[in-house]
């Protein structure tokens, strides 16, 4: 298309957007080095005259925000971190190098037909409460429930139809060419799969990685009705702190949303150019 | 560049020489037989560990969850074995009686037309505005992205304290208009809240899937449109636009089936509130599931969900099944 120049109209509303885009996240990050006196002013506070990182602190120990006469934190957040850490990174591994195999498969020998994204995206279109259900069921009767291998086995269960069909299509885009001249050279076709295409999609397996770690880190729906007691997750975490008689520490809430968003923003910057491709199952390819 | 996303199918290549040989003839050698069904036995090896998960996440989880459908079982009335059939019952209830499923429902797909055709056109728009030349471009590009890789909690979250009646939205309302209204104590405003919340939170993956088609469109028949003479209006509408269509479908099918599922934001929101007057369907089930303990019905009400999105997505995929596929033949 013929390239033209911004005009000043559509200047401005560039600059709209970016504002909007960018609002709610420097609220976010403000309120969480908001000192104790600035949480819930009114008119509310923009930005901290005197900015502190006490809210971070008692995050991990509670007692910490005790020095500004503010009460109210009752557990802190160490346990869901670690848990977030634990089942998404677990996870997103398990889920990674079973959907290697399988979009080798599906790339390579099968026939897919037109029921085949229907089949895909039923995985999706289930709403995850009623997954939920038959899931806490099951999970009672195995003794799974409440445990960190059972979150990781759903996680892995539900981020698997992402991990293989993004997989597929950057095994498509190896040709076969390549695979039969490894095999003709006397490799097995497992070698061939291992060694050829494997390190030529490398790229496609690290964006696919921070993908599902996306995906695994963010969810909310199955750590909040399969934890009880024995686990939780920043998720979970974060909803208890908002609901429970904590409800106005705005700081330590906000602290503890930056937290769950870091490492999310890092990810997707590092996978920018993939991340069409793997929202739409590999269809949208840049 | 151009072409690529609609005909990267076209990278595919044919079979292996060898299954290719084969899979002509029915007969062959006895050899190639062998080789054949060994090949068979590999790809199935490859396969076996995700479908066997796929199956036992899919196929028995919704077993267990249509058996349960048909009773009227809950937690405190025993085994789920010793559950009698009460056929229909709880569709028939869903259907006919609970006007707050119902309402649900339409709750939900209201919520989900408007907050798409938001984000589409402003999504489209972004991305047209990005055709253009500017500095600063790829930055620009990379910040307006950022929401969508933040996670629904902490976007709910966010939004809460923002519309909070001392936050900041009400600070700028005062300002313009001299109101600062309550925004969850009303159902229209609360609404409002989540519809907002949503657009800010999913536009970017549209501006994103539209940049990627609009830099994918062929340049010939643009060229060929300016020099006869067009005006940009109709390049836009006649030549530009039917040739994103398969991926405008595609992204539209795949937000669909998610913001359908709408949960995580509105918990943290307004948990359905004020009363039950923004309860989307996931809340509502979760509530029946997880508060009131009803799991049959939750589980009845989840079905009539699924086939309705069922229908919906395959009706909508029709046009564009092949490039979903990413096959040519």
């Amino acid at each position: 298309m013929p390239k033209k120049p911004l005009t000043p109209l559509l200047a401005l509303m560039l600059g709209v957007a970016l504002v909007l885009t960018l609002f709610p996240i420097f609220w976010i990050l403000m309120t969480s080095i908001k000192p104790p006196t600035d949480w819930n002013t009114s008119p509310a506070t923009w930005v901290p005259s005197d900015p502190t990182l006490i809210n971070f602190r008692t995050l991990f120990d509670p007692e910490a925000i005790g020095a500004f006469g503010v009460g109210g934190v009752s557990e802190s957040a160490t346990a869901a971190v670690f848990g977030s850490l634990l089942t998404s990174i677990t996870a997103t591994l398990i889920a990674v190098c079973i959907g290697f195999f399988a979009a080798i498969g599906l790339s390579r020998y099968a026939k897919i037909n037109r029921f085949t994204p229907l089949m895909i995206l039923s995985g999706r279109m289930f709403p995850p409460a009623a997954i939920a259900v038959p899931f806490v069921i099951i999970f009672a009767t195995v003794g799974l429930i409440d445990t960190y291998a059972g979150l990781i086995a759903i996680y892995v269960a539900i981020t698997l139809p992402f991990a293989t069909w993004m997989l597929k299509s950057f095994v498509d885009e190896v040709p076969r060419e390549v695979e039969e001249a490894a095999m003709v050279d006397g490799r097995s076709r497992m070698a061939a799969h291992l060694t050829v295409t494997g390190p030529l999609i490398k790229g496609g397996l690290f964006a696919t990685t921070l993908f599902i770690f996306i995906l695994n880190w963010s969810e909310f729906m199955f750590a909040l009705v399969l934890s009880y007691t024995n686990i939780e997750t920043i998720p979970v975490r974060l909803s208890k702190y908002v609901t429970a008689t904590a409800g106005t520490l705005y700081g330590v809430q906000a602290a503890l949303a930056v937290l769950a968003m870091a490492p999310l923003i890092v990810a997707g910057f590092l996978i920018q150019k993939h991340l069409a491709r793997g929202m739409t199952f590999g269809a949208v390819k840049r | 560049m151009a072409d690529k996303t609609l005909h990267t199918a076209a990278l595919r290549i044919e079979p292996a020489p060898q299954e290719r040989a084969t899979s002509d003839s029915t007969g062959g050698s006895t050899g190639a037989k062998i080789a054949r069904r060994r090949c068979k036995r590999f790809a199935m090896g490859l396969a076996a560990p995700g479908q066997l998960i796929s199956i036992f996440v899919l196929v028995v989880s919704l077993l267990v969850a249509l058996v349960m459908s048909f009773t009227l079982w809950s937690p405190t009335r025993g085994s789920l074995f010793d559950a009698t059939f009460e056929g229909l019952f709880n569709y028939e209830e869903l259907l006919i009686y609970d006007t707050r499923f119902l309402e649900a429902v339409g709750r939900t797909v209201a919520f989900s037309v408007i907050c798409l055709s938001l984000e589409l056109v402003i999504g489209l728009g972004l991305a047209l505005i990005f055709l253009r030349e500017f500095k600063g471009k790829s930055a620009l590009f990379s910040t307006l992205l950022t929401p969508m890789m933040v996670m629904p909690v902490v976007v709910g979250y966010t939004f809460w304290m923002l519309f909070q009646s001392n936050g900041p939205i009400n600070q700028i309302s005062m300002f313009l208009f001299g109101a600062s209204p309550a925004w969850f104590q009303s159902a229209g405003l609360a609404w409002t809240a989540v519809i907002v919340t949503e657009v800010w939170h999913w536009t970017p993956l549209f501006f994103l899937i539209m940049l990627s088609g609009l830099n994918s469109i062929p340049e010939n028949p643009v060229r060929a449109a300016v020099i006869l003479g067009a005006s940009s209006r109709q390049i836009f509408w006649r030549v530009v636009l039917p040739m994103l269509k398969p991926i405008i479908i595609v992204a539209l099918v795949i937000r669909a089936i998610e913001v359908l599922k709408l949960f995580d934001e509105v918990f943290m929101l307004t948990r359905g509130g004020p009363s039950t007057s923004t309860e989307t369907i996931s809340l509502y089930i979760y509530k029946l599931a997880f508060q009131d303990f009803q799991l049959a019905y939750g589980a009845a009400a989840a079905f009539l969900v699924l086939i309705g999105t069922l229908v919906m997505v395959h009706v909508l995929l029709a046009p564009v099944r092949d490039q979903l596929l990413g096959r040519n033949n």
